[in-house]
């Protein structure tokens, strides 16, 4: 798996590499299974402090999204469809609000803000 | 056991009239690396001398890796690594006998890590020093500090003037081969990306005094921008590290509880434009321009 963090977008890093490993698993890209390279390689590689990944990686296991074999790595844990539903929702709901948001301020009504939104998931060749 | 790498507490220094150091408290836990940032004059380099015993505190005191700070105190400097910033090599030598010679000062020094770093970092070990860029001649002084096999190494602006390829050598050395063994890194640089990028913790100081010591990640989580705009916003208040006015329009820089601020600004009929996660940069900037800012942020745990 490869990651990437962006030092100065103001987003913990520890809470980048949680969001990327979660995206990972959410779309399928990582499956049951999967290793996570280790800390040291991964500190090495992102040239960040290995404190910083093992925070991630504590984070990761404690929700369940992975476990860690002592002295043998750690691996994307067998996910319940619940928890990776709620992580798909939680990714999508602060987009749904900042959407929300700018229509409210710009003073668009719910019917023109949700056609909008229809256009674009046309565009997409989505059914709406 | 101590978990403190470096613990100042009330540290002076004066020279003469000035203090450059003015009852520093500073605490770097054992294992982290510290970026440890300031304006041209804040102290850092008086710190750095007062830590390696290069300078007598005027009062207060420090202790490193548990060591009582005294200048005639020498076990620190047994485990300790120090790169200053002008960087003193001997310009008649080359790398190599730049090693041999400070081989024999060290007990823990590890030949096989020299020669380790010297192949990753590409240094030409047979040229002589006089001859190197400024690039290499900063590799040559991090890899006689590195191969010490020092506890703590202290660097003083060690990467100012390398280019973004030598730097990205330097970092990743710096966390494959230090960082990762558990040892501590501590440093003082201009470079917030440098700095963002690598630390774990920072410590912000200015006019001798820490202004912010905390976590990196505790930072980003905690400081917010806010933007509103409406009639009788407050101009101060718990968190509020800074305010800039233009008009109806306030910029708040917030230490913590920015989400909740900007709500408590919308009850009171107040439009908020925007609530924004900080870089180190943009912290940085709004504790020390001044103008507004009432300083003093507390350390956040």
């Amino acid at each position: 798996m490869l990651f990437h963090v962006h030092a100065s977008s103001g987003v913990p890093l520890y809470q980048q590499i949680v969001g990327q490993v979660k995206n990972a698993v959410a779309s399928g890209a990582s499956r049951a299974g999967d290793s996570l390279p280790s800390v040291r390689k991964l500190a090495a590689d992102l040239r960040i402090n290995p404190n910083t990944i093992a925070r991630a990686y504590q984070e990761l296991e404690r929700e369940g999204i992975t476990r860690t074999v002592p002295g043998g790595g750690t691996y994307v844990a067998d996910i319940k469809p619940g928890i990776l539903k709620s992580e798909k929702q939680k990714r999508l709901r602060p987009l749904a609000r900042q959407l929300a948001v700018e229509s409210v301020q710009l003073r668009f009504d719910s019917d023109e803000c949700v056609e909008m939104l229809k256009a674009e998931l046309r565009e997409l060749g989505e059914k709406p | 056991m101590n978990e403190w790498a470096i613990e100042t507490r009330q540290l002076s220094k004066y020279y003469g009239d000035v203090k450059a150091l003015d009852g520093l408290t500073l605490k770097a836990p054992k294992g982290s690396v510290y970026g440890y940032l300031g304006r041209n004059g804040a102290g850092k380099s008086t710190t750095l001398k007062v830590l390696l015993g290069l300078a007598r505190a005027t009062s207060g005191e420090a202790h490193v890796l548990g060591e009582r700070v005294r200048p005639e105190n020498l076990a620190i400097l047994e485990r300790t690594a120090y790169v200053g910033e002008n960087k003193p090599l001997y310009e008649w030598m080359s790398a190599e006998q730049m090693v041999r010679f400070t081989r024999g000062f060290y007990k823990s020094w590890s030949d096989e890590a020299a020669r380790r770093y010297a192949e990753m970092l590409e240094i030409p070990m047979r040229r002589k020093i006089k001859k190197l860029s400024k690039g290499n001649r900063t590799k040559v002084s991090l890899l006689l500090a590195l191969a010490q096999g020092a506890e703590l190494l202290m660097l003083d602006e060690p990467t100012s003037g390398l280019d973004p390829v030598y730097l990205d050598d330097v970092l990743r050395t710096l966390v494959e081969h230090h960082v990762n063994e558990g040892r501590t890194v501590f440093f003082s640089s201009h470079d917030l990306s440098e700095v963002e990028q690598i630390a774990e913790w920072v410590g912000i100081i200015d006019n001798g005094k820490m202004l912010l010591e905390a976590r990196l990640d505790d930072i980003r989580e905690n400081f917010r921008t806010v933007i509103a705009s409406g009639n009788g916003l407050p101009e101060t208040g718990e968190n509020i590290a800074s305010v800039t006015r233009d008009g109806n329009f306030r910029k708040y820089v917030l230490a913590r509880g920015g989400e909740s601020f900007a709500a408590s600004l919308e009850q009171q009929g107040a439009a908020v434009l925007e609530v924004k996660a900080m870089s180190l940069r943009e912290v940085f900037l709004a504790l020390l321009r001044k103008e507004s800012a009432n300083v003093s942020v507390e350390v956040l745990a």
